[in-house]
């Protein structure tokens, strides 16, 4: 085996499949819709992507670390609504403010919901179904059935989805998908560089040993979920900027979305692996072919949520039949250059046995 | 000894590049009990997945009751009449032992009989002398019961092969003893037993006939009554062993740990020793005696109830583990798997896991640098054998991984250090290694309790012992009142106080 292909680990090869799968979808979209590549088409992705990316930023962290949630729909949704009343009735206040307001939103429900799973001890996924419809039910009473309109909302942030960062020949960097990039890159960054990171996947991976090693487990879930929060606070605004008319319903069903697309980019749902780029290119792979989907009229809308569901399981379940007989095969062949024969047989055995059993 | 129940002829079974089994033959009889050694890694396991049907060999033939037959799962297995137990016992926690032992039966009828199921379960124990209450859930059991009940359960197939891989790594000797008496009352009934351990009394006490394995081939197969302990090991590792490692004597320091009156409720009561910096003291006792729990207690995973700690001369009050690791006490599972090591993480990251606010920069950021010449430096100081530090630790062998663990522990450079079960499940050369480590980390001034099932080590590592039993401490035993007597003695209750030095 050479140098090259011991240097790439199964995550990675994973996440080059991802981006040759989106070029195929594109490739294949192209073909079937007219007038598939214009840079509007870039751009409707680009916006949906933006969203979606920033919550499964932090969804991702949530899943490294063997948790779920579930909430996040209606955190979005939560923020996006009050940002937007907040917006309505004091429009002097500033951007940065108002990002900052919908952050500290978030991050407070998701504090609530990390404080119930490390404190309480209810699974994740209880917890955060429960908090996945009080949530929404704090917003449809506090709402008191009135909408957010565009025309109330100050002007600066119903231009905020056009505004460019830069351009590129025709296409268009709007700034909304650099702070979506911007959020995805810290964080992984964080998650590489930062003892935070390296113990939520010591957690993920086995969160008894993480406590047995002295780990601050609960203080770290209820971090990892906080930044959930205040990530859908962001997802929340920027969702507010781009639709304008918000409702009690607004970004409901979103967990889905989000979770396929996390699974989907290689985040091991049990915790321990992954990396937030591939997320990231889960949700491009998703919104491209949401939007793309809503274009082709072979497929019926109704099918589109089957499409996201169809993926999830395809995403598991590549997962563990290919992914994992990759990674004991890259484990092995890296230790061909084990210095003595009889102790290298005996490693792979009891990893074969391992993989096998 | 007629004929062969089962035999073996020209196995071979090949995992990539690595020949994990090698034109192995073999023959086992009925009503006997043939014990197989060899080092991990030196094809026991690879041969008992190809019997029980895990594995298919790649080559050669399998004849039961001079038919050959193909295993391809369990199911084909037990129709055999191949039955295999693990170390750690497959049991169903929420089922109670009746449902337990009868789980794999298919032709039961759709519906539940309970009252015939528990009759007929009660009848199998005491066929085998065993008294449990068949109607208890399993998950109260204690390992030696669940192993009682898998070993039912393969009675209840009517088992003529029964494969026990390291029945007893897991149990006190007490334990063990009954284990045996079941065994030697299986081998009355003509059962034919294949017995893996790697302790050398155990084979020797129990087995009528000892195959070794090394490196996928049959090196030697002999009636017990041919062969000594010395032979048996030199065929494993294939080179003369030397002495064992024992515990070479160093200069004591200042006492380091005090404990008084340590109490658990319904745990442990009344518990009193100290340790000095450069001391080994061994815990004995039989596994629930309470060694693990004092253990746990002071290292703040279940904390005592009352009853002080006295650590460098302070007293402590111990809550958490972060605390424990902040004061200095490190301690080594017996769990490597559930409680010990990030398996899907590499080596480096497990060692510096809990210490990584030590590898920062000025900016908070991890130095991955470092944190690899810490990883380099115990690979090359404990003989951890793999290539690179980027090994992910699920892929190494137990005794590697038991270095792994250790270099964790030590990187945090504690002042007390409790090993739980050091050597367990890892072969006779990871041992003798561990052993030397444990004598050099004593010699550097480190307190060391050494939590122990397996007696010759706990006498021939320890400056002292404390031996527990039902969560009571039986007395503490220094160098020339130990010995495997006496320990066991006070083990099993019936301890003469004077022996001990009274604490």
């Amino acid at each position: 085996m050479n140098q090259f292909w011991r240097n790439i680990r199964p995550e990675q090869l994973r996440e080059l499949s991802l981006v040759l799968i989106i070029a195929l979808a594109v490739l294949f979209f192209g073909s079937q819709i007219e007038n598939y590549y214009h840079p509007r088409t870039f751009n409707r992705i680009a916006s949906s992507v933006a969203i979606l990316a920033v919550v499964a930023a932090g969804q991702t962290l949530v899943v490294i670390m063997r948790n779920i949630d579930l909430s996040v729909g209606s955190i979005v949704g939560f923020t996006a609504y009050f940002t937007g009343r907040i917006l309505v009735n004091s429009p002097e206040m500033s951007p940065v403010a108002a990002i900052i307001l919908a952050m500290l939103m978030g991050g407070g429900l998701g504090v609530i919901n990390g404080l119930i799973i490390a404190y309480g001890n209810v699974p994740a996924i209880i917890t955060t179904l429960g908090t996945l419809a009080i949530y929404r039910a704090v917003l449809v009473n506090g709402a008191n059935a009135e909408s957010i309109i565009t025309s109330a909302l100050p002007t600066w942030l119903v231009d905020l989805p056009r505004l460019n960062a830069f351009t590129f020949g025709e296409i268009q960097i709007r700034a909304v998908v650099l702070l979506a990039l911007i959020v995805v890159i810290i964080f992984q960054l964080a998650v590489t560089f930062l003892p935070w990171g390296r113990r939520l996947y010591a957690i993920g991976s086995n969160p008894h040993a993480a406590e047995m090693a002295g780990l601050p487990v609960k203080r770290t879930t209820v971090s990892v979920y906080a930044i959930c929060g205040a990530l859908c606070g962001i997802g929340g605004f920027l969702f507010l900027a781009r639709f304008g008319t918000i409702t009690v319903v607004a970004a409901q069903g979103m967990e889905l979305q989000v979770v396929a697309a996390v699974v989907v980019g290689g985040v091991n749902i049990f915790g321990g692996s992954g990396s937030l780029i591939g997320a990231l290119l889960g949700t491009i792979l998703i919104a491209t072919l949401e939007q793309s989907l809503l274009r082709w009229r072979v497929i019926s809308e109704f099918w589109r949520d089957a499409v996201l569901g169809l993926l999830i399981l395809l995403a598991v379940t590549t997962d563990s039949l290919i992914l994992k007989n990759l990674r004991s095969w890259w484990g092995r062949s890296t230790q061909t250059d084990s210095p003595s024969p009889a102790t290298h047989q005996a490693e792979i055995e009891v990893e074969i046995e391992e993989v096998a059993s | 000894m007629t004929k062969p129940i089962l035999s073996i002829q020209d196995i071979s079974k090949r995992f990539g590049s690595t020949q994990a089994l090698d034109s192995v033959s073999l023959d086992f009889y009925p009503g006997e009990v043939h014990a197989l050694l060899g080092e991990n890694g030196a094809g026991k396991s690879t041969l008992i997945k190809i019997l029980t049907g895990i594995y298919q060999a790649d080559s050669g033939s399998i004849t039961f009751e001079d038919r050959p037959i193909v295993v391809r799962n369990s199911f084909d297995a037990q129709g055999h009449g191949i039955a295999a137990i693990h170390q750690e016992p497959m049991i169903f926690p929420d089922l109670n032992v009746a449902e337990n032992i009868f789980i794999s039966h298919r032709n039961r009828g759709q519906i539940v009989n309970w009252r015939k199921m528990y009759a007929d379960a009660e009848e199998i124990l005491s066929r085998l002398d065993i008294s449990l209450d068949v109607r208890s859930p399993a998950l109260g059991l204690t390992l030696a019961s669940q192993q009682a009940v898998e070993i039912a359960k393969a009675i209840s197939l009517d088992v003529k092969v029964l494969i026990m891989d390291e029945p007893t790594a897991s149990l006190s000797a007490h334990e063990s003893e009954q284990l045996f008496k079941l065994v030697r009352s299986l081998r009355q009934q003509g059962v034919s037993i294949v017995y893996i351990s790697h302790r050398m009394e155990e084979v020797f006490a129990l087995g009528d006939r000892v195959s070794v394995l090394r490196d996928g081939k049959l090196i030697s197969t002999a009636p017990a009554s041919e062969v000594t302990p010395e032979a048996a090991i030199s065929d494993m590792v294939g080179r003369q062993l030397g002495d064992t490692i024992t515990r070479t004597d160093n200069e004591r320091g200042e006492t380091r740990l005090v404990v008084s009156n340590l109490t658990k409720n319904n745990v442990f009561k009344d518990v009193n020793f100290e340790v000095k910096a450069g001391e080994v003291l061994g815990f004995a006792g039989l596994v629930g005696s309470g060694r693990t729990d004092v253990g746990l207690a002071l290292f703040g995973i279940a904390p005592a109830d009352s009853g002080s700690i006295a650590f460098a001369g302070e007293t402590v009050n111990i809550r958490s583990p972060q605390q424990a690791v902040g004061l200095g006490i490190a301690y080594v599972t017996e769990d490597r798997r559930g409680l010990g090591l990030s398996m899907p993480m590499s080596i480096q990251s497990n060692i510096t896991l809990p210490l990584l606010q030590k590898y920062l920069t000025r900016l908070g950021l991890l130095k991955t640098n470092d944190e690899r010449d810490t990883a380099e430096s115990f690979r090359k100081r404990l003989n951890i054998r793999t290539p690179n530090v980027d090994t992910v630790v699920g892929n190494l062998s137990g005794g590697n991984q038991q270095k792994v663990m250790l270099s964790k522990w030590l990187n945090i450079k504690p002042k007390l250090l409790i090993l739980d079960e050091p050597t367990r499940g890892i072969d006779v050369g990871a041992k003798a290694e561990v052993h030397q480590i444990i004598n050099e980390l004593a010699a550097e001034g480190i307190a060391i309790i050494m939590i122990s099932s397996d007696l010759p080590e706990v006498l021939a590592m320890s400056d002292r012992i404390l031996v527990m039993r039902e969560g009571r401490q039986m007395g503490i035993f220094s160098g020339e009142s130990a010995s495997q007597e006496s320990v066991m003695t006070a083990a099993m209750g019936q301890a003469n106080l004077s022996l001990g030095e009274a604490v």
